[in-house]
């Protein structure tokens, strides 16, 4: 039998995935010890593990370097790769929003916008071109988006919003929703095929698992 | 000024002795099989006019075709595809040629793509295109020359996925989707993303039924009893037919006894412009990209001026050398049998022979000796030739089997077997 390799994001996703893996009988007691190991594995099901940075992950799968990966859907609209999304894993939700100065509320679509602030420029591009038929220059940036507008280098962020406590704190309100946001799980193309049965037991046994959560 | 003097740019590759052997060694098997089955080989120019490819059926993305301009400032491209060149070719040049016109093609292409995986920004295409005809028959010849190349070329595991997007489109005119959100809910299919699916169709009133197929779309896949499952619960005539057409071309199949290397998928949607029926891709172990992928065409040639039904494939050789390399197919590799070392006063006699043997169809080198014979062995070894000619003055030839490291001495007549 070959082995599975699946990609987790390195972050808040890793103890919820590592989870849903154990829950069906995937043994991940390698990846909780702190080993120094890149890739770990569970001999018996023969699966290999490693962690990469979330941004990353997509990227492993799309190329076959990984057959599973767990990622949120943010990454997965930011690095618009081609793959298969099997599963909402429902976890780690949000949305990805246009947010701004109160003062523009319900304002946007008079308003002219020329430079957005955003940690995903791909995504506010997309929303921009295609949403909004409109041509905008985007400002990536790597972190606290919502100092942009304070501080004057953009109009508008585009940016993940969860309780947007931290929007409210510095006078900012979401303008607008691009997507909600969870965790999901993505397949590599060809894996798909190649190892389906393995493959949909995984996702059927997850897919179990998250029904009887929510119950 | 020289920056970039020593670098190659992005995507493109030198393809050395070895590699350069093995790639001709399969372009020959592959161009074989198009032979064998009649397909004849055409070449088309690797420059184009940028109008060629942006037509409303297929429409290579702007920014992922090489363009330059030409004298009068007309935009051309390097081809990023040789099919639709072929459909352009059937609609001007073979206007007048009797139907079904059969091609076959194997050549370079030029794509902007992410490069790694065995993608690259010019890499060689092999395919065949069988213009003129609508038949099942022809559906199933054109896999069936997929499925024959790659068993040709060494491989031993793998998948062709065959899909009808017919049974899609039927489904959504019957769902009553708009052709915008006809495209949204296809690339959401495809992704398998039922999340997306749901929401919006839940915006359109149907039948419970029809509701749950097209929900079931993104998950049928696999074994050909999905087509069966299928019949039971398809009402309308379009989707209907798409069945019937995906079931025969795989009864044809099953004739040629590929049944095995089969599998299905109903969800498997690319551009629904420029598919029009069957469409396949090849899956292989190791390799995280289809290797080859083809269908059915009908609406291309048309925006050409000839209304003209196709279907044909392509398949990266690139792609295809990563997928036997993953699979630890031993390479072909390029050799020499013997190195023929002389000292300047023996030329004469040095060439004849080489030239004898070559004849013979031999590979034969020839090395001119300023020192002793020592230094033509080093390059031989150097170059992994088992066998040194050693041409000597009056007439002596010594020959060094270099593997068994022995010394024999030969003459002219037994070297040549006279």
């Amino acid at each position: 039998m070959r082995y599975l390799t699946i990609a987790l994001s390195k972050g808040r996703l890793t103890d919820m995935a590592m989870e849903l893996f154990e829950g069906i009988g995937i043994d991940c007691s390698e990846l909780k010890s702190s080993t120094r190991k890149l890739i770990l594995s569970d001999e018996k099901n023969k699966i290999k593990f490693f962690l990469a940075k979330p941004a990353d992950v997509p990227t492993y799968v799309e190329y076959g370097a990984a057959d599973i990966g767990i990622v949120g859907k943010d990454t997965i609209l930011e690095e618009g790769r081609n793959l298969y999304e099997v599963l909402d894993l429902g976890f780690a939700a949000c949305r990805m929003a246009l947010a701004g100065p109160a003062e523009l509320e319900g304002k946007i679509d008079e308003l002219n916008i020329k430079r957005v602030g955003t940690k995903y420029p791909n995504i506010a591009r997309n929303y921009f071109e295609k949403t909004r038929r409109e041509s905008v220059e985007i400002i990536k940036l790597n972190g606290s988006v919502e100092l942009a507008p304070l501080v004057g280098l953009a109009e508008v962020i585009v940016d993940l919003v969860e309780s947007g406590r931290t929007l409210k704190e510095n006078g900012l309100v979401v303008l607008d929703t691009i997507a909600d946001i969870s965790a999901r799980m993505i397949v590599n193309r060809v894996s798909m095929k190649m190892e389906n049965e393995r493959i949909q037991k995984i996702i059927n046994g997850i897919a179990d698992q998250l029904k009887s959560m929510k119950r | 000024m020289s920056k970039w003097k020593i670098y190659t740019p992005d995507g493109v590759q030198d393809i050395l002795f070895d590699e350069c052997y093995s790639k001709r060694e399969l372009e020959n098997k592959i161009r074989n099989t198009f032979r064998a089955y009649g397909y004849y080989e055409v070449e088309t120019p690797a420059i184009e006019f940028f109008d060629v490819f942006s037509s409303e059926v297929e429409h290579f993305p702007q920014e992922s075709m090489v363009k330059f301009f030409d004298q009068k400032g007309r935009i051309l491209v390097l081809r990023p595809d040789i099919t639709v060149p072929v459909a352009r070719v059937t609609a001007t040049k073979n206007r007048d040629v009797k139907l079904p016109i059969k091609y076959s093609y194997i050549g370079n292409v030029f794509r902007f793509n992410e490069v790694g995986g065995g993608r690259q920004n010019e890499f060689t295409q092999a395919g065949v295109e069988l213009l003129g005809d609508y038949s099942s028959e022809s559906d199933a010849e054109i896999i069936a020359i997929a499925i024959n190349i790659l068993k040709t070329a060494g491989l031993e595991s793998f998948q062709i996925d065959i899909g009808q997007v017919e049974f899609f489109k039927g489904l959504a005119e019957e769902a009553g989707f708009s052709n915008e959100d006809t495209v949204r809910i296809s690339k959401l299919i495809d992704r398998k993303d039922i999340v997306g699916l749901a929401e919006i169709a839940g915006g359109y009133e149907m039948e419970d039924e029809l509701r749950k197929l097209i929900l079931k779309l993104p998950g049928l896949f696999g074994s050909i009893e999905v087509i069966k499952d299928l019949k039971k619960v398809t009402k309308n005539s379009r989707s209907i037919a798409a069945l019937e057409n995906i079931e025969e071309v795989i009864g044809i199949l099953g004739d040629y006894g590929f049944s095995r290397y089969i599998s299905v998928d109903f969800g498997m949607l690319k551009g629904l412009n420029y598919d029009t029926g069957i469409i396949f891709r090849g899956f292989t172990y190791g390799v995280g990209f289809p290797i080859l992928s083809g269908g059915r065409y009908d609406n291309l040639t048309s925006s050409f001026g000839r209304d003209c039904p196709a279907t044909g494939f392509s398949l990266g050789i690139n792609m295809l050398m990563t997928a036997l390399e993953k699979a630890q197919m031993p390479l072909e590799k390029p050799n020499v049998d013997s190195l023929i070392c002389y000292k300047k006063a023996n030329r004469k006699n040095a060439i004849e022979i080489a030239e004898a043997l070559r004849k013979q169809a031999m590979n034969i080198e020839t090395f001119v000796l300023t020192d002793e014979i020592q230094q033509g062995i080093s390059y031989a070894v150097s170059k992994q030739i088992g066998g040194v000619i050693y041409i000597q003055d009056s007439g002596k030839i010594t020959v060094h089997d270099i593997v068994n490291n022995m010394t024999k001495e030969t003459s002219y007549n037994e070297l040549l077997n006279k």
